[in-house]
Parts: C-alpha cells; sequence; structure tokens
C-alpha cells in the first residue's frame, strides 16, 4: 500500500495513533496540529487523502475542508472527517461540508487501513 | 315602561336611567366595568366595577369626557378612533390584535385592559357601551409563562449541548486506548509475551465496555428527552429476525448453543421504526446467549392482540440460567445487573433492558419477562402492528 496521506488534529495522542497506523501499513503519512498548520502542509505538499479532525480550536474541520475545497489546485484531493462527533446532526453537516467520508473515533486499528485504502481508491461511498 | 316584568327584547324602550336602575341589575352588577357615553363621548352610565377599578365615585365620572379613563398618551388617538366608531357602530372588541390597551385609575396608575364595544339604542337615541375588563393577573400569568418557556428552551439546549460534548470529550481519550491497544494487539510494534497479550486484552475489554456505556447512556438520554429519531416504515420481521440470530451465530456456535428462530405466517411485517426493532432484539438475544450454556436459544414471532389491536409478539427464549422471582422486578431498573458477585457482572452495561423496555414503549410496546431460575427465561417484546400517529 502506499499513498501520501496528511493528518490534521489537534490532540496530539490521536495524532500519533493515526500517524503511527498510517506508518505500519506503508502509507507515508504527515500530521498537522491545528487546522491553519493543515491548510499550510495541503498548499505546500501532495497529498492523496487528508484526514481532518472536526472540532479544533480556531478553524474547525468544516472551515479547513471549505478552504481546501476552494483551493483550485486541491480541490480533488479527497478529504475524509475523523471524528469523535457521534450525533445525527454532525454526521448530515459532515456530509454537506465537502468531505468524501466520514470515520468515527474512536477508530478500529484492525479495519482503518481498509478503510484509508478505499478512500485513496476513491471507491468508497 | 311596565313595573312588573323587563326582558332584553324591551331594551330598546329603555330609557338610560331604565338601564342603571334596580329592574335591570344584569349592568350594575357585571364583573367587568361598564361605561356608556354619548356621542360627544361624555359618560352618561357607569356601573358599581367602574368605581372599584378606577377608583371613582360615579359622581366624580358622570359628564366627564370619557379620556379621562384613559392614559394622556393615548387621549388624541382615542378621541378620533371614537368619532370613527360613531359612524359604524357595530359590536366589535376595541384596539387591533396585538395591541395592548390601558386604563388610567383616578390615583395616576394605569392597568391593563380589554374592552369591547356596542351601541346601545335607547329611548333617548343610541350610545356607546365598553365593557371593561382589568387583565392585570392574566397578563402576569402570560408574562411568566412565556419567560418559563424560554428558560425551558434554554435549559433544554443547553443539556443538549452537554450531552454531545460529553459524548465528543468521551470519545477522543477512547480513540487513543482503543487505538494503541489495538496495535500492540495487532503486534504492530513487535511480539508480546502471553502475559503482555492477556493484560492488554483486558484493556481493550475494558474500553470498549466504556464505549458501550457511552453508546447506551447517549440512546436513554435521547429516548428520555423525546429526541431519539423513530421513523415508521413496514418492515419485513422475518428478516429482522434472521439478521439478529445470523450476529450470534458465531458467539452461540462456540459455546454450543442452538439458535433458532420461527415467524408466523400472519407475523409477517409491521409499520414501525426498523432501527429501534432490532436493538431490542439485539439487546434480548444478547443476554439470552450470554445467560445460557446449553441447551438452545430462539426466537418466536406472533400475531395477538393488545388491547384491541393487532399486536405482533416476538420472545426471546432461552434455556439459561433464569431469573429469581425476587429479582423479576428490578430486572428492567438502569445499573440493576443481578448477582454483582459473579463473574458476568461487567458482561453488560446495565442498561440493554432499561433501554430497550425504553424503546418499546416509545414505539406504542412494551417488554416483559417470565422466568424459572435454572430453566431459563422468556423475554417478550410486543409492538402494535399499526402505527398511529
Amino acid at each position: 500500500m502506499s499513498g501520501r496521506i496528511l493528518v490534521v488534529d489537534d490532540n496530539q495522542a490521536n495524532l500519533d495513533l493515526m500517524l503511527y497506523l498510517l506508518k505500519a501499513f506503508g502509507y507515508e503519512p504527515q500530521g498537522a496540529a491545528s487546522g491553519p498548520a493543515g491548510l499550510e502542509a495541503a498548499r505546500a505538499g501532495n497529498f492523496d487523502l487528508v484526514l481532518i479532525d472536526i472540532l479544533m480550536p480556531g478553524m474547525d474541520g468544516y472551515e479547513l475542508a471549505r478552504l481546501l475545497r476552494h483551493d483550485a489546485r486541491l480541490a480533488s484531493t479527497p478529504l475524509v472527517a475523523v471524528t469523535a462527533l457521534a450525533m445525527a446532526t454532525d454526521r448530515q453537516r459532515i456530509e454537506t461540508a465537502g468531505f468524501n467520508g466520514y470515520i468515527a473515533k474512536p477508530i478500529e486499528p484492525e479495519t482503518f487501513a481498509a478503510q484509508i485504502e478505499r478512500y485513496l481508491k476513491g471507491t468508497a461511498s | 315602561m311596565d313595573e312588573a316584568s323587563v326582558s332584553l327584547r324591551d331594551i330598546a324602550h329603555f330609557s338610560l336611567r331604565d338601564l342603571a336602575g334596580s329592574r335591570f341589575p344584569l349592568l350594575e352588577y357585571a364583573p367587568d366595568a361598564a361605561v356608556i357615553v354619548d356621542a360627544d363621548g361624555r359618560i352618561r352610565l357607569v356601573n358599581a366595577q367602574t368605581e372599584r377599578l378606577f377608583g371613582y365615585y360615579r359622581e366624580e365620572l358622570i359628564g366627564q369626557p370619557v379620556e379621562m379613563l384613559i392614559p394622556a398618551r393615548y387621549r388624541g388617538n382615542h378621541v378620533k378612533e371614537r368619532s370613527g366608531y360613531a359612524g359604524d357602530p357595530r359590536v366589535r372588541p376595541m384596539g387591533r390584535l396585538g395591541l395592548e390597551l390601558f386604563g388610567l385609575r383616578k390615583d395616576g396608575s394605569e392597568f391593563p385592559v380589554e374592552i369591547s364595544l356596542s351601541p346601545v339604542s335607547t329611548r333617548e337615541g343610541t350610545f356607546i357601551a365598553s365593557a371593561i375588563r382589568d387583565v392585570t393577573e392574566r397578563r402576569a400569568a402570560e408574562r411568566q409563562l412565556q419567560e418559563l418557556n424560554t428558560e425551558l428552551t434554554t435549559a433544554s439546549r443547553a443539556k443538549d449541548h452537554f450531552l454531545a460534548a460529553m459524548s465528543h470529550e468521551l470519545r477522543t481519550p477512547l480513540n487513543a486506548i482503543l487505538g494503541f491497544t489495538g496495535a500492540l494487539l495487532m503486534k504492530l510494534p513487535g511480539p508480546l509475551t502471553e502475559e503482555q497479550e492477556r493484560q492488554l486484552q483486558i484493556v481493550q475489554w475494558a474500553a470498549r465496555h466504556l464505549l458501550a456505556l457511552i453508546n447506551d447512556i447517549l440512546d436513554l438520554a435521547k429516548v428520555q428527552s423525546g429526541k431519539r429519531e423513530l421513523s415508521f416504515e413496514q418492515v419485513p420481521v422475518q428478516k429482522v429476525v434472521q439478521d439478529v440470530i445470523a450476529s450470534f451465530s458465531h458467539a452461540a456456535d462456540e459455546k454450543g448453543v442452538h439458535l433458532a428462530s420461527s415467524v408466523a405466517s400472519d407475523a409477517q411485517t409491521i409499520t414501525t421504526d426498523r432501527r429501534s426493532l432490532r436493538q431490542i432484539l439485539l439487546n434480548l438475544t444478547d443476554n439470552a446467549v450470554k445467560y445460557t450454556e446449553k441447551g438452545s436459544v430462539r426466537i418466536d414471532a406472533r400475531l395477538t392482540q393488545s388491547n384491541g389491536e393487532p399486536a405482533i409478539v416476538l420472545s426471546v427464549i432461552d434455556t439459561g440460567v433464569g431469573i429469581r422471582a425476587e429479582d423479576l422486578d428490578r430486572l428492567f431498573g438502569a445499573f440493576e445487573q443481578l448477582d454483582p458477585m459473579s463473574e458476568r457482572r461487567f458482561e453488560g452495561t446495565g442498561l440493554g433492558l432499561h433501554l430497550s423496555r425504553s424503546l418499546a414503549q416509545l414505539l406504542g410496546g412494551d417488554v416483559s419477562v417470565v422466568s424459572e431460575f435454572g430453566r431459563g427465561s422468556s423475554f417478550t417484546l410486543t409492538l402494535p402492528v399499526l402505527h398511529r400517529g
């Protein structure tokens, strides 16, 4: 498996976890600990997929997704929300906010790689 | 006028004095203030309630412009409105919808009023009668109700927000705990000793239990606050039952417990919320499999009548440990796990049956149980076949 993946999450432990798992499964992950850092990294790098936490102080995941979608060069990069928000209204908002998909926290390390692979290939609904 | 009897039919032949007299006490003792004015807006007659309400003796009122009973800021407009009414006298309430009217007492204080107007024909000509009601208490009650409503809405919103935030804040550290434990158990960083693996499995199991608790508590909070989203549709009973059976086939096989189901031909469809039905059946079947060491767990669906309406009964019947008669009552309470010293203490969240019954009641049904200790239990979900929204 291969692919350059940007992970944006303000929680250090969860950022560490995702970076660790992605690396263990053979991807090339890079971390950003805030919305603005994620935006900068996404513009500077050339990523095949961006994983975005939703609730972050300052620029949240919705705002980051909106800015990435409005960047002509990044508009087609798949964006996946990885969030501990679990209410039905949150899911509806994520669906309409420009994300290609949604992974719920707590993530399942056993199936995480398979989920990532689907989004990389663009076969996830 | 005939001295003996006066009826309302005769009112057109009254003089103003007749209206105020002892032969027609209705006006004098009416609960509203009654004020009758002439075409010039001068007060010609008032009743006892007018004196009480406005604090004047009637001698002080008779012959004065009616505007003396109105706060100064409304007087100019009132004169105009009054002239308009004289040109088109009909029975109607005074003021436009939503407009608050006020009366002015002799002592200068104001009070909210409601006024209805009607023309009165007498021998002396047509006058304008107004019935004036003090609505101070009603306005105060309305305002109080409004404030209470606002407070409740705010409180309810705060509670929803708190639940959503709590859910998010609890899941966030659980993500790291379950994630890294899972990574270790997958031996991604390297091999584990047998003892390390055993201990990590306990951490993983406890963390999953905590996650299940969070989910059940949130579900329960949603059910109890009426926030649970239900979507009633025609649900194929056979399909739901088979799905539930299938999700326990592995666990049952491992224990050597036989799983079976039967759905009667007249119990094939039900109009209900599919997600809740599934959740209740999963819960009941999970318990049955958990507490049965040998024998069978079966789900039977059949048609019955409940309160004169067709209902479907779904029974989850096991040959497990059973429940003591004295324990049956508290079985459906929250966090009421029986036999707290047993090794099964932490296998469930302690909310499963409580949540199942709450959900069933939300769908217009119920969950009940019959059990014989040492022989097995039968948990029965009864749901109306038709949804009456």
